[in-house]
């Protein structure tokens, strides 16, 4: 087999990936231990670090742009210079709802009972369990493991859907508490956004090792969506 | 026809869409076609059990690693492999679905499907002469003028040696050159262009506006290139053939072929993995 030099610049962008998935899940799961804990230095941490988040998605799009313009790749290559790109702004952005996470915490610890009404923790899990998952799909090419993840979003919707009725029957009750309610919906909403981020990876995931683009189901044409079930 | 014509818009309406429909049907039946090709130079198997079709008004392009065949198989479309001695052909190969082989006269079938090369090789004319002569030696008894400039036009050359049709023409550039060439294969009014390697001599500025020229003229002619550019064939063409060895591996719409190839061999070449 030919060396090659888009070899060596696409195990850098592989490299540059993963270190960030992995900042971006400790962020994640510090972001959460900090609100279930009521944890504020954990918290303004969590909000310091979020530079470095952002500088590696400007590494990541410099690499790519690189691979591009000097390489030309095709096919699988190409491919993953596309999820790359994508993947990227999902973690960037998963990074910034980490940090709105340790924003709001000062405010909900100030109604630990509030927190209390919600399963934020359960949710806090679940999706930090679908951001691992997927990056073990995308490091492994596992497209079921990727598929699986994609199916684990609807549960994370419906814990926030309780999460908000919940709370907006809480701060009816509970008047005095509102501006912590307030905090805490968005909280949930975060972590749901959280999820929404996974899954758009997992689909970019699929694309990367099937060619397959499964996003927007109504829009493909029925021949594709049949190609899916038969996968 | 006027019948069908929307009197609001003036937009022809059934008549267009039958139009349109038989157009498709026209460009979807193949303008050459190969079924079951062999080709050996003396024991050697050039080519093996290759079959594909070239649909009019496209550019195909053929790719592979030296020797795969892509530009055996490229002469083998207008009989150029029978001026090469020790060689021999089974297989069939039709031209709007005419045996080019048993039913048609090698010299209509060389007229019909031109050829342009991978070195610039004018005559050592004038620029018309270059031009010209293909056309007055197949009996062309039109206005000489009139073509030379329609050639030149199409080929893209026109506003560049208009001023100096009477010039020789080897003091044009290696790209100009090239689209003489093409001019002179145009002459004498084919259906398919052949082209191989038409740009492995020319410099980027030359190969772009090459492709340019093989761009437009796509509108009016069916084309097929050999080429080892792989940027070059996703650029230009709407097909595109893959071989290794011989053998057609893979052949597909030029954007699937690039971005989601069947075969590993293809995705191995195209990447660069060997060549």
């Amino acid at each position: 087999m030919v060396h090659r030099h888009i070899d060596d610049e696409l195990l850098v962008l592989q490299r540059l990936l993963f270190e960030m998935a992995n900042l971006v899940d400790e962020q994640m799961a510090n972001a959460i231990d900090a609100l279930l804990r009521r944890d504020l230095e954990l918290a303004a941490q969590v909000r310091a670090r979020d530079d470095e988040v952002d500088a590696y998605e400007l590494k990541i799009d410099r690499q790519c742009e690189r691979i591009l313009a000097l390489h030309h790749p095709v096919a699988a290559e190409l491919r993953m210079i596309i999820t790359a790109v994508k993947v990227n702004t999902d973690l960037e952005r998963i990074g910034d709802h980490c940090k709105n996470l340790a924003k709001h915490t000062p405010h909900v610890v100030q109604a630990p009972e509030a927190l209390a009404q919600t399963r934020i923790e359960e949710m806090a899990d679940a999706s930090r369990a679908m951001l691992r998952q997927v990056q073990e799909a995308f490091l492994k090419r596992d497209r079921l493991l990727a598929r699986q993840v994609l199916a684990q979003d609807l549960q994370i919707d419906r814990l926030h859907r309780e999460n908000f009725e919940q709370l907006v029957r809480f701060g009816q009750q509970h008047p005095e508490h509102i501006e912590a309610v307030a905090h805490l919906i968005t909280a949930s909403k975060a972590l749901e956004r959280i999820s929404d981020h996974a899954k758009n990876i997992a689909e970019s995931v699929v694309f990367l090792i099937e060619g397959v683009d499964i996003r927007h189901r109504k829009l493909r044409e029925p021949q594709a969506q049949e190609g899916d079930q038969h996968s | 026809m006027a019948d069908h014509v929307s009197p609001a818009e003036g937009v022809p309406t059934t008549a267009y869409s039958e139009l349109h429909r038989d157009r498709e049907a026209q460009r979807m039946r193949p303008k050459m076609e190969v079924r079951n090709l062999y080709f050996w130079y003396g024991d050697k198997l050039a080519l093996k059990d290759i079959s594909l079709q070239i649909l009019p008004n496209e550019v195909t392009a053929f790719i592979g690693p030296s020797g795969c065949g892509k530009s055996t198989l490229l002469r083998c479309l207008n009989r150029m492999n029978e001026l090469i001695p020790n060689t021999r052909l089974e297989g069939t190969v039709l031209l709007d679905g005419r045996d080019i082989y048993r039913a048609m006269d090698p010299v209509v079938v060389r007229r019909r499907v031109g050829m342009v090369f991978q070195k610039p090789n004018p005559f050592p004319k004038s620029i018309y002469q270059n031009v010209a002569w293909g056309a007055r030696i197949n009996g062309y008894r039109g206005d000489m003028d009139e073509l030379v400039e329609r050639c030149l036009r199409l080929a893209a050359l026109w506003d560049e040696v208009k001023d100096r049709l009477h010039d020789n023409a080897y003091g044009l550039s290696g790209g100009q050159q090239q689209r003489l060439c093409i001019a002179r294969a145009l002459a004498v009014e084919p259906e398919v262009l052949l082209m191989d390697e038409p740009a492995s001599a020319l410099d980027p500025i030359a190969t772009a506006k090459l492709e340019e020229t093989i761009l437009e003229l796509k509108k009016s002619y069916t084309i097929v290139i050999v080429t080892h550019n792989m940027h070059q064939a996703s650029r230009i063409s709407d097909t595109t053939a893959f071989f290794y060895m011989g053998e057609l591996i893979e052949m597909n719409r030029t954007d699937e072929l690039f971005t989601r190839p069947r075969e590993k061999r293809t995705e191995d070449y195209i990447t660069g993995r060997f060549g």
